[in-house]
């Protein structure tokens, strides 16, 4: 008996495996070496936050925000908390909503910067990632030593923010802001500048504009098929249109433009921080708030520019302590369908890199 | 924050689906029954002026007495921001898929299939998406009866062939 051709075949990935940046698990499809088809299989973090966020108070559910996206814990609680803000029409200290905006600034850094460590390592590039942690590491120091916590500060709270920054951290900031320019080189330099990763990440996993606004994906991975849309620009929520940036757009639609908008936000988030940093005022950090939240009868839907994607929030109040229903609409989650449109036809170890270049947290897609 | 012409089109629309319009805390709300769903969507993705051709989010809700599918349209080309709330049965909730409109509905829709059980007529592939195939019941409603520890304990029944 002769066989002709090659003939298709099914491979698991995951939830186990280093390149799929936590359990994520997904079918692959092959036909030889070429993928066909990806079938993602998700749900192995899910903790159902939107059914315990009923059991529990509005104050009491800021803690799990922050495990969404672990890696910019600051700004889900900022979506989270700004929507029962709206609920409650409550006015924030403007000291805290500088502090705010820079936490929630840094952690995109951070975020972005764990992007682009992972999305080396997937094409074996070891020494960008070891670049990018020393720098996010540092960032974390600027959570630890404020909040206590590394990755999940649980910073941000009804009305402000849990306490004011610590003496060490203004000067510690200063000079974390002033070594920027050179890591951007650095980055730029090692990873983005390099042949090999180059020619890895060029024009492979295109994502055209108009499939992605038909995916409806959302965040940079939008902004690097060319479509210059950004929450903070287009509904500015906080104190984000005091300040002047730009939001990045590249057109190459593939892995390579996906990756480098993320070196391109940093450096917008960067100016952010610089004008919050210059123009922060003294005062108080906490409103005056009830002891008991409890927003009247209503419902709001709150949307924040996560690293990850657009998240938002419909929280519906029944005139208890307890919401009625915490909807997460979150960007990764969505995101997630954009593999399976782009992978077909490029190899396994092409599907590696777009799936880095994706930018999913797990916390995020499982919720 | 809402603009005239947005509720102007949205005026019209309503008249049209014979649904209910409410405006709270800047948001622009339009309530319709299940079977007017999706041509509230398409309507509502093809206003002339206003398009709301971005569906931001689409989730289940639970009001015990009967469920409802909330999408939050926006646009990427404008502010123009419209949530239509869809009312479906509890015993039989069925409802078209929003998934010719836009295919990014599909893990949206699977998603409220799994909490809620809403079913949608016409999706390409109806199945649950975070918890397992033969999990039982719908975990977001609401008289879904969360297990205590000690039951939870007690180890699944394996079934013939598994």
């Amino acid at each position: 008996m002769t066989i002709e051709g090659t003939q298709e075949y099914s491979i698991n990935m995951g939830p186990q495996h280093p390149s799929t940046h936590g359990v994520f698990r997904m079918v692959v499809h092959l036909d030889g070496e070429v993928v066909t088809k990806v079938e993602p299989k998700i749900g192995y973090l899910h903790r159902g936050l939107e059914k315990m966020a009923e059991s529990r108070t509005y104050t009491q559910f800021i803690p799990y925000t922050d495990r969404l996206d672990y890696l910019a814990g600051p700004h889900n609680s900022l979506g989270y908390v700004q929507a029962v803000e709206k609920l409650m029409e409550i006015e924030v200290p403007e000291r805290a909503e500088y502090l705010r905006v820079i936490f929630a600034e840094l952690g995109r850094i951070a975020s972005h910067l764990v992007m682009i460590a992972s999305g080396s390592l997937d094409i074996s590039g070891w020494t960008p990632w070891s670049y990018c942690f020393r720098d996010r590491e540092r960032i974390l120091d600027f959570f630890e030593m404020t909040a206590g916590n590394r990755m999940t500060p649980n910073f941000v709270r009804i009305g402000g923010v849990s306490h004011d920054v610590p003496d060490e951290f203004m000067p510690a900031l200063k000079s974390f802001l002033e070594d920027m320019p050179e890591m951007m080189e650095e980055y730029y330099g090692i990873f983005f500048g390099n042949e090999i990763a180059q020619s890895r990440m060029k024009s492979v996993g295109i994502l055209p504009k108009e499939l992605a606004e038909n995916l409806l994906i959302t965040g940079a991975n939008l902004r690097a098929s060319g479509v210059q849309y950004d929450v903070r620009k287009a509904e500015p929520y906080s104190i984000y249109d005091r300040f002047d940036f730009k939001i990045p757009v590249l057109y190459g639609c593939d892995t390579y433009d996906r990756h480098f908008i993320r070196l391109l936000e940093i450096q917008e988030s960067k100016k952010i921080i610089e004008q919050a940093f210059r123009d922060i005022p003294a005062g108080p950090v906490m409103a005056k708030v009830p002891k008991v939240i409890k927003p009247p009868v209503s419902k709001v839907y709150h949307r924040v520019e996560n690293p990850k994607g657009e998240m938002g929030w419909y929280i519906v109040s029944n005139g208890t302590t307890k919401p009625a229903r915490v909807r997460i609409r979150t960007g990764a989650f969505v995101n997630v369908q954009m593999l399976d449109a782009i992978v077909k036809g490029w190899k396994i170890q092409d599907l590696v890199t777009i799936f880095a270049s994706m930018d999913l947290v797990l916390g995020e897609v499982d919720k | 924050m809402v603009s005239d012409s947005l509720r102007a089109r949205v005026g019209e629309l309503a008249v049209r689906v014979n649904g209910e319009v409410e405006e709270s805390l800047g948001e622009l709300e339009l309530t319709v029954n299940d079977r007017y769903a999706v041509e509230a969507l398409t309507s509502a993705k093809n206003f002339a002026d206003v398009p709301c051709d971005f569906l931001h989010d689409l989730c289940g809700m639970d009001l015990e007495d009967h469920l409802e599918v909330v999408y939050q349209l926006s646009s990427l080309r404008g502010p123009q921001r419209l949530r239509i709330i869809a009312r479906v049965e509890r015993d039989n909730p069925v409802i078209d898929s929003a998934t010719p409109l836009w295919k990014g509905a599909d893990f949206l829709e699977r998603e409220a299939f799994d909490m809620f059980g809403i079913q949608f007529r016409g999706h390409p592939n109806l199945k649950r998406i975070y918890m397992w195939d033969d999990f039982e019941g719908h975990p977001m409603r609401k008289d879904y009866v969360v297990e205590s520890h000690e039951q939870r304990a007690v180890m699944r029944v394996r079934k013939e062939g598994e």
